[in-house]
């Protein structure tokens, strides 16, 4: 899981029903047509999941714009005929694979029985009519779920339609009708969602913790307190159609929280930048975490810091000003004692009493706030990371033997079992057995040889040695900086360069060395005096691994000078025993920044041209979203035409890269003498959720940029949704052990979902921990192309990213755009200079 | 003429036991008639309760909601000294309860007027006669009231078997005084319109009993003690992570001396690394105390064997953190562990901290590693290039895919 998505999905959390008291400074502006929404008051996380989710059904609004996480409403197969009827591949041995599915078995004959509530006189609070409705319990029965309007039972009542009269606590008598709307069949989406909540129910039972969308125990945590970090045990979970019948998906999953509040963060922070510096320091590293309150179980998003207010700022409580302190005080009992500190802005996404006007965001006291997740500091961090890894990386077995235990722990819990048989639910005792093909190795080719790898390391550092490289442009002018300590290190690097080059066939003249100061700006000068046009590559040996550096370096080459450029740290450059294959890697990346090409394999399709697409999202920078896209210009997609758009407010993403997509065209067209007559386009970074945007508006943005190079110009298209993010698992029993699937494993049936054209490819090989597949959707496709190619296709292009000698586990144009996008969103933040489009400058 | 209250009554009803508890800092709390936790809820944010009960005769509705009155994340993160139990309990307020006894305060907010008067009986004689609480809470509708209340013709709930005049509720309240050895104040929430509080009263009327003289005449108490009776059934219980838990108390401290050491280790490393000028100036900007001590620290170079284990170019050194540098530095393992004897004490016997021989310092490793190493494949030799088997273009049969369309 990638940072920003983890703090999307749980910036998204459910249960916010109630605002932390806020000074009501800027309403929020929240989509208020919307009926229903307005008269939901949830009294707890799951009520408010079932109103939303039903809400949702019953409005037929499917956009996924904040609920719709499973992309449920959204149906692309239908419109493809080719796969209408099989959307299986054939080629590769079978495997026997479990995976981490588990069938939901309800009672034969099932149904959920849907009514309609309707209150005389009219009652305004979800949370009363909700009350009055279960004075009744007797009418209804020990099992239901209410959302304020409907009510679902599993049992039918009497008579069509129900009277009843309650009282509320005021004497007041309201008559309440219950009339029957549905009886929704097992499959029914609105059952779907329902066995969720019910689920949810019973994760509560287990005593569980929600956090964001998933559950944790926080009774067996894992401390790894050198860090201040904990972590919990937990899983995710999500129960939906697939191909053939339902299935709840279940992983486990490690919340990371920290045992620190965000005041001893703040304070920590202080001392450690200066108080000159903290301001900006400070909302770099804050805005954008989630935090979880010491009063009541909610997460937040950190929007801001209120570097004016302080605890004692006061904001309106009913008809009186309170304090924040008084009000933490009187409420919760909890004591402020830095009195000093400021408050952080959190904007909450929540309906108003109905006619009231929404509240303003949540002013939050740090102190009272304990952060959750990592930083993108402590995620560079090696230690921390390899601290958190050996906790949380699961061998395939240890994470096979936690999901049958969590199984099992539901089997056996009395109160689990009596919710699920009050509704006629059960679950399957075990993980899903299924078929997978498992497809051949591919051969590399490099220039007049080639050869095979190791299928089960998917890995090919070792074959290509002494092997030229396809071709490599010859390097005679350029320019090798370092500081004067680290001459010693410049200079075996310089040897060794020299040493591996020519068996890889890299032709590598003497570089000017260049000696600089140990700063930022005499580094910068000394770039500006020595690279001029001609320099055809600059190589800087780095005094540390800081930041600051490293971006100046890349900036003032990708965008003012366009050079292709290599850093290196010199730490790297300190084992003796390691530098030959440090240096390999070095030359080999400077080689493919220059336009070389390493190797290739065989493509079956003429005149295609691959397109990757992907985004990074810069939270720190007022959530300017860039797009990169990378376009092949070749048959044996060794060429790449790469290009990045920065988003600007409100604006989608792929309305620059449009543009961008008719550039490649042209480059194409300008490489080839040709237009191609086959695209195929891969789209990264599609959150969970966004599925219908893209198949809605991003297609039809593709197609008019194709349409834009000529009315004839009639190129097939194929548009695949690629997701990395997913809770899907896949374990391979080989000699009665259970063990990753091997590289090129395909599962293309009962996991997926039927209303999809849809398939897992496990690509690549993990040394440790388990492996998680990728999943690929096609959302439009009119290249008549087989299931089968489809699938052989990506896994072939899987082996094309040249920054790895082995399979990678998403096509490489995904991969290279995902590099160019994050080079730029860290480093750059603006787009590089168009000389460098036809170069693989940003590896 | 309508009348609304702000904030509305239940909510004052509610803040009044909280303001009294605020005051009067019971540390056993029991509500009877929890229904729906709403009071709980507000309760155990007051850390003098110790113990807090709920019983109601509708199990199903407390179950419901008892999962609200579990611990949250933040109280498992940064655990407290505060103690707090939680018990739920499915019972009816007529029957005795032995676990019921010895509370400081009982409360029950709108409860006695869903009792039939037998059973009012019943309860005075539970509630004042056997559990004995120093404190109890009643509050009860006021009859006289309902003058201003438009709606209500007889009762204000259905379900009300009487509603009571203030002057009922008071020669109650006197009768279960003098027949229990209590004395009370009455009070209420809810004013009536201007002018008329006196003629009217509150909406809601509140008797607060004392109990006469303390525990120590509890009689009845010694004299029931050889019949005890459990009739109510334990729904839910749930024990609030404090440190006055040993175990817990120990972890949070590991994890603390772990933290502290590893911050003392780190600043020492870069001021080795920096040279000494930049650490005197770094410490003394950081808090004089641990400047000249930061000097104490020691280190063991040498691989260790997990480091071997490996089999990867990882050396190992061992820092060792004087236990009294971490005391002196850290405040919250001072705080924790009270002395320094007493942190040596602690941390004599726990697994994941090692000592050093003496038990004066901590000892941490310290991994020499840079990140590339995860990606390099150190196990390959670099002597030379093994000759990669090699086969030519022609052997490969040419797919189309193309012609499959």
């Amino acid at each position: 899981m990638t940072g920003r998505a983890r703090a999307r999905s749980r910036g998204r959390a459910r249960g916010q029903e109630t605002a932390a008291p806020g000074a009501v400074r800027t309403p929020l502006n929240l989509q208020l047509n919307n009926p229903l929404k307005k008269i939901i008051f949830p009294l707890h996380a799951a009520l408010l999941q079932i109103s939303a989710a039903f809400q949702q059904v019953k409005l037929g609004e499917r956009s996924g714009r904040r609920r719709d996480f499973h992309d449920a409403g959204v149906n692309m197969r239908q419109a493809m005929e080719h796969v209408k009827e099989s959307k299986c591949g054939v080629t590769g041995n079978p495997i026997q694979l479990t995976a981490n599915f588990f069938r939901i078995l309800s009672r034969p004959q099932w149904v959920l029985y849907q009514y309609h509530v309707d209150f005389k006189p009219q009652m305004e609070l979800r949370r009363l009519r909700s009350a009055l409705l279960f004075q009744h319990e007797e009418t209804l029965g020990s099992a239901w779920s209410f959302n304020g309007a409907l009510l679902f039972l599993p049992n039918r009542l009497h008579s069509k339609e129900t009277v009843v009269c309650s009282e509320t606590r005021n004497g007041e008598k309201v008559q309440i009708t219950i009339t029957l709307t549905n009886e929704l069949p097992p499959s029914s989406p609105v059952c779907i969602q329902f066995y969720n909540i019910i689920f949810q129910r019973i994760l509560r039972i287990l005593n569980m913790q929600q956090i964001g969308r998933n559950y944790y125990s926080p009774s067996d945590p894992l401390n790894i307190p050198q860090h201040k970090l904990t972590i919990w045990p937990g899983y995710t979970t999500n129960i939906l159609q697939y191909e053939s019948c339902i299935m709840m998906c279940t992983d486990v999953s490690h919340k990371v929280l920290r045992s620190e509040t965000v005041l001893d963060f703040m304070v920590n922070l202080r001392q450690q930048c200066g108080s000159q510096r903290f301001t900006e320091i400070c909302e770099k590293e804050l805005v954008g975490l989630i935090i979880l309150t010491k009063y009541n179980n909610k997460t937040y998003r950190i929007d801001g810091i209120a570097w004016d207010h302080t605890p004692s700022n006061t904001f309106k409580r009913g008809d009186a000003d309170t304090s924040f302190k008084n009000y933490y005080k009187s409420q919760y009992g909890l004591d402020i004692t830095d009195e000093n500190q400021v408050l952080l802005i959190s904007y909450v996404k929540k309906m108003g009493p109905a006619g009231a006007p929404p509240p303003g965001p949540a002013m939050l006291i740090p102190e009272l706030c304990y952060l959750t997740g990592l930083t993108d500091k402590m995620r560079a961090d090696f230690s921390i990371m390899k601290d958190l890894s050996t906790h949380t990386r699961l061998t395939p077995e240890q994470r096979e033997g936690r999901l049958n235990r969590f199984i099992t722990n539901i089997q056996r819990n009395a109160d689990a079992q009596a919710e699920l048989d009050k509704w006629g639910l059960s679950f399957d005792k075990q993980l899903l057995n299924l078929a997978g093909r498992v497809l051949p190795v591919e051969r590399i080719y490099q220039g007049s040889r080639s050869y095979d790898y190791n299928p089960w390391a998917a890995d090919w550092a070792k074959e290509m040695r002494g092997l030229a490289v396809m071709s490599a442009p010859p390097l005679n002018n350029w320019l090798l900086f370092h500081t004067r300590r680290n001459g010693n290190e410049a200079s075996s690097l310089l040897q060794t360069l020299s040493r591996v080059s020519g068996p890889l066939g890299i032709a590598m003249g003497k570089p000017v060395m260049i000696q600089y100061e140990d700063h930022q700006e005499s580094l910068l000068a000394a770039l500006r005096h020595s690279v001029g046009p001609q320099i055809e590559m600059v190589v800087v040996v780095l005094p540390n691994n800081r930041k600051d550096k490293y971006d100046s370096v890349k900036k003032f080459l990708c965008v003012d000078c366009p050079t292709p450029s290599q850093c290196v740290v010199v730490r790297t450059l300190s084992r003796p025993q390691a530098l030959m294959t440090i240096a390999t890697k070095i030359a080999l990346q400077m080689a493919c920044k220059m336009g070389g090409e390493l190797w290739s394999v065989e493509i079956p399709l003429k005149q295609l041209m691959i397109v990757g697409i992907d985004c990074y999202h810069d939270t720190a920078a007022g959530k300017r979203s860039i797009g990169a896209l990378v376009a092949s210009l070749n048959q044996s997609m060794s060429r790449w035409f790469s290009k990045c758009v920065l988003q600007h407010k409100g604006q989608e993403i792929m309305d620059e890269l449009k543009k961008t997509l008719s550039a490649a065209l042209k480059e194409y067209l300008r490489f080839n003498g040709c237009l191609p007559s086959r695209i195929i386009v891969y789209r990264d970074g599609v959150g969970d959720g966004q599925l219908h945007s893209v198949v809605n508006y991003e297609v039809q943005q593709i197609m008019d940029s194709i349409k834009s190079m000529g009315q004839d110009y009639n190129p097939k298209l194929s548009v695949v949704v690629v997701k990395k993010r997913i809770s899907s698992r896949f374990f391979a029993h080989i000699n009665g052990k259970v063990s990753n699937p091997p590289p090129g494993t395909i599962v293309d049936a009962e996991v997926t979902r039927p209303e999809w054209y849809d398939f897992y490819i496990v690509s690549q090989a993990v040394r440790s921990g388990s492996v998680s597949p990728t999943h690929y959707n096609v959302v439009y496709d009119t290249s008549g192309l087989k299931p089968d190619h489809m699938q052989r296709l990506t896994y072939k292009l899987c082996h094309m990213y040249y920054n790895w000698q082995g399979i990678i586990r998403v096509p490489a144009p995904c991969q290279y755009a995902h590099k160019l996008a994050f080079l730029v969103g860290q480093s750059i933040h603006k787009e590089p200079n168009m000389k460098l489009d036809d170069q693989l400058f940003y590896l | 003429m309508d009348l609304t209250f702000s904030p509305p009554l239940h909510k004052q009803r509610h803040q009044f036991v909280v303001d009294f508890v605020k005051r009067n800092k019971p540390k056993k709390v029991v509500d009877l008639g929890c229904g729906e936790c709403t009071l709980l809820k507000m309760l155990k944010f007051h850390h003098e309760i110790e113990l807090l009960v709920g019983v109601d005769v509708n199990g199903a509705k407390v179950k419901k909601r008892m999962h609200g009155l579990a611990p949250i994340s933040t109280d498992y993160l940064e655990p407290s000294y505060d103690q707090l139990c939680v018990e739920l309990y499915q019972g009816s307020v007529t029957q005795k309860d032995a676990r019921f006894k010895g509370f400081d305060l009982v409360t029950s907010i709108e409860l006695i007027e869903h009792l039939t008067p037998a059973d009012v009986e019943l309860f005075s004689e539970v509630v004042f006669g056997y559990m004995t609480p120093k404190m109890v809470i009643i509050s009860t509708p006021n009859s006289e009231f309902n003058i201003f209340m438009p709606g209500v013709s007889c009762y204000r709930h259905s379900d009300h078997k009487f509603e009571w005049t203030r002057a009922e509720f008071r020669s109650w309240a006197m009768k279960v005084c003098l027949d229990y050895g209590y004395e009370v104040e009455f009070t209420g929430v809810g004013k009536a319109p201007q002018g008329q509080q006196e003629a009217v009263g509150f909406c809601t009327q509140i008797g607060v009993f004392y109990q006469l003289g303390g525990r120590d005449c509890c009689k009845t108490l010694l004299v029931n003690d050889a019949e005890d009776l459990f009739p109510y059934t334990l729904l839910y219980r749930v024990n609030y992570p404090s440190l006055c838990d040993n175990n817990i108390l120990r972890r949070v401290l590991v994890s603390e001396v772990l933290y502290g050491a590893e911050k003392l280790k780190n600043r020492w490393m870069e001021e080795q690394a920096d040279g000494i000028c930049d650490a005197v100036a770094l410490c003394q900007t950081e808090g004089g105390a641990c400047a000249e001590e930061m000097k104490d620290l020691m280190e063991w170079s040498g691989a260790s064997d997990s480091a071997e284990k490996q089999g990867s170019c990882t050396s190992c050194r061992i820092v060792a953190v004087p236990l009294d540098v971490l005391w002196s530095c850290c405040p919250k393992v001072s705080v924790l562990s009270g002395s320094l004897g007493n942190l040596k004490h602690l941390l004599m016997d726990e697994p994941n901290i090692k000592l050093s021989q003496d038990s004066s310092a901590v000892l941490i490793n310290h991994w020499e590693q840079d990140q590339e190493e995860k990606e390099d494949d150190c196990n390959l030799d670099d002597s030379g290039y093994p000759e990669a088997s090699l086969h030519s273009h022609s052997a490969e049969q040419e797919e189309d895919w193309e012609e499959n369309d």
